[in-house]
């Protein structure tokens, strides 16, 4: 490990070279910024990592048949397990969805799952990502070098290897392809995610897609080559957010979507990856039902836990939850990448008022959960270690079964006071080891 | 991958073209360079004249510095490998992350000089890069078509810029011909095959060529 550590500047030398970067807008103008690694790896043991495996295909399938529910019969609702109002009044709920199956049902393919370790090690599901998580590409390329820079590191350590990756991607693609290409569709290289889009692109064999190399003709999705033929596409992994996706069929003012792309795939004939409408089930409200959920589809308990997590809608949740405020971090259930998290402690006495009355004018729009003080993790700071707050996204694919990739994406704050470990709040990234042994 | 689209094949000839121009005019502005420090110190204005660019430059200093390192000059060598790194990074599923990485690292490169004290031996550097990304194009870009069509853009941009710079008859002949071998590769569809036939015709009958430099860049300017 200690040659791994010693090669840590020029890794991440190579990742430059490579140009593994994220894109972010300050002040309205794109900037580049290298993600910085930190070799010490996060380390899950064999059965660690069974046990979460168990727990993430367990919550992914419900999730799958969630968003089948909710989209066919709705049975769930009928059954009273999760209120209307918090279906018909999410902004991830797509009517134009409703009634339709995607190709063998499945609607989130690549799930990401945000989790935490307690300090009693116990792990905490944070976030579902069901739309367009991204980030398996930063782990993926990272071991590569890692495994350049110290061979004896990976002799001596027994690691699961995580170059499946592209190979799991593309028979996820390949699962449900109508017939023709795979295709990712990227809305452009100044996406902050840009690097991922091209790279999975290359690594699964994909054509990489612009949303200009694309058009619809008779409910079919074709890409137009440089001959000018009509090239059939079966599958498309998108990285465009539900949206701006179709401007005939959502917001017509996008100019990154494939006009009537949406009517190509209720029709049968082209598949999209994740599924459009998938928000319904990752809305940080629906995740204080996911536990439910599994006992309702799956009539299993469930293997991981919720963060202890409180309903603004449920009035005497809500009043208990004001009344603790000092305790509790309040999310606004729109909002991603860290915004939107607003730590009671932290505000002041007019900015807890402040709050108090915009949860109560708009109850359904936020959640409070107990704060879990999760373990530290140690990175090299200026040569030396400390010790910082860290998150997992462990991804987890759904094709002909429901597979949890062995590694994940470990984020980390580089500030030592900060909770926040989202890249684009400054962050770093970690591999993330399984071990095999 | 292989399949491309008309977009991708503008990026494909376009990286070659930028990569080229970066590398002959490095080439250049150093022979410049070279009599300007000896023999005539406004030397420069013939470079802006020969490379068709505005003689927006202060005087010799100025040009010396700027034209090299200054990004915010768009004729700027500095410029035009930005050009070429715009074209390169939506080609990586066409060109393979190694072949990216050469133009990533002569980007990084010069934006690492431009702010550093002035010297111009980092430009061999970019050199290097610049070749060994051309080496990389031949192994790792899988598709004929695709490679052939990244050269197909560095071949026009050598024929052009050799005109340009008034090169002996000898040495367009044999870039003319290397020009010629590469279009032989390409699909009728993929070019302008009527201002190509054109230009070939102007070619064998000699004369002034420079005025045929129009004709020449119609040949992959979609109609």
């Amino acid at each position: 490990m200690q040659n791994l550590v010693e090669h840590t500047g020029k890794i991440n030398e190579l990742l430059a070279r490579y140009g593994v970067k994220f894109g972010i807008y300050k002040e309205h103008v794109f900037h580049e910024q290298l993600f910085p690694f930190d070799p010490l790896p996060r380390v899950i043991s064999k059965e660690e990592f069974s046990l979460l495996e168990k727990g993430l295909v367990q919550r992914v399938d419900a999730l799958n048949a969630f968003l089948r529910d909710i989209y066919g019969g709705k049975q769930i609702l009928k059954d009273k397990v999760i209120p209307e109002e918090f279906i018909f009044s999410s902004k991830g709920f797509l009517p134009q969805c409703d009634g339709f199956m995607p190709p063998k049902g499945i609607y989130s393919h690549i799930s990401g799952i945000d989790l935490v370790q307690a300090k009693d090690k116990t792990w905490y599901i944070l976030e579902d990502n069901l739309r367009i998580p991204s980030g398996a590409s930063y782990p993926l390329i990272a071991r590569k070098l890692c495994r350049l820079a110290s061979p004896e590191t990976f002799t001596k350590n027994h690691v699961e290897t995580n170059k499946n990756y592209p190979v799991l991607l593309r028979a996820v693609m390949d699962n449900v392809n109508t017939g023709g290409l795979n295709v990712i569709l990227t809305p452009g290289r100044y996406n902050a995610a840009f690097f991922e889009h091209s790279y999975l692109a290359e690594k699964t064999n994909s054509v990489l897609a612009m949303n200009s190399d694309l058009f619809v003709d008779n409910n079919n999705l074709f890409y137009r080559d440089n001959s000018g033929a009509a090239q059939r596409v079966g599958a498309v992994y998108r990285r465009i957010s539900d949206e701006f996706i179709d401007p005939m069929n959502f917001l017509p003012e996008s100019l990154i979507g494939v006009p009537n792309i949406l009517t190509a795939y209720r029709s049968g004939n082209v598949a999209i990856i994740n599924a459009p409408g998938n928000g319904v089930a990752d809305d940080k409200g629906i995740y204080y039902f996911v536990p439910a959920m599994i006992k309702y589809y799956l009539a299993e308990d469930p293997i991981l836990n919720n963060a202890p997590t409180y309903l603004m809608f449920d009035a005497k949740q809500r009043k208990q939850s004001l009344a603790r405020m000092d305790e509790l971090v309040f999310k606004d259930v729109s909002e991603a990448g860290g915004y939107g998290v607003v730590f009671g402690r932290e505000l002041t006495p007019d900015k807890k008022t402040e709050l108090a009355e915009l949860i109560a004018s708009q109850p359904r729009r936020f959640v409070a959960q107990e704060i879990i003080d999760f373990i530290d993790l140690p990175i090299l700071d200026g040569g030396k270690q400390v010790l910082r707050k860290a998150d997992l996204r462990a991804f987890v694919l759904a094709g002909a079964t429901t597979q949890v990739w062995p590694c994940g994406l470990t984020r980390f704050s580089r500030n030592p006071t900060s909770f926040i470990v989202n890249s684009s709040q400054g962050g770093g990234f970690k591999d993330t080891w399984v071990l095999s042994l | 991958m292989g399949i491309i689209s008309l977009e991708k094949q503008d990026h494909l000839f376009w990286l070659g073209r930028y990569c080229e121009r970066v590398y002959t005019t490095i080439h250049t502005f150093l022979l410049g360079y070279d009599r300007m420090l000896d023999d005539d110190s406004t030397d420069y204005k013939s470079i802006c004249k020969i490379l068709d660019i505005p003689d927006i430059y202060k005087d010799e200093a100025d040009f010396i510095k700027t034209y090299v390192y200054d990004g915010n000059d768009v004729n700027s060598i500095f410029s035009n490998l930005k050009r070429a790194y715009d074209n390169a990074i939506v080609l990586r599923d066409e060109i393979s992350s190694v072949s990216l990485s050469y133009i990533q690292m002569a980007l990084d490169a010069m934006e690492e000089y431009s702010k550093e004290p002035f010297s111009l031996l980092q430009l061999q550097r970019i050199l290097d890069l610049l070749l060994a990304f051309w080496g990389s194009v031949d192994v790792y870009v899988f598709s004929d078509n695709s490679r052939d069509i990244i050269k197909g853009g560095r071949s026009l941009e050598r024929l052009d810029l050799c005109i340009r710079l008034g090169y002996p008859a000898k040495r367009l002949t044999r870039e003319f011909h290397m020009f010629e071998t590469r279009m032989h590769r390409l699909s009728a569809q993929q070019y302008n095959a009527e201002a190509y036939q054109q230009f070939c015709s102007a070619f064998q009958k000699s004369g002034d060529l420079k005025k045929h430099l129009v004709l020449l860049n119609q040949i992959f300017v979609r109609r």
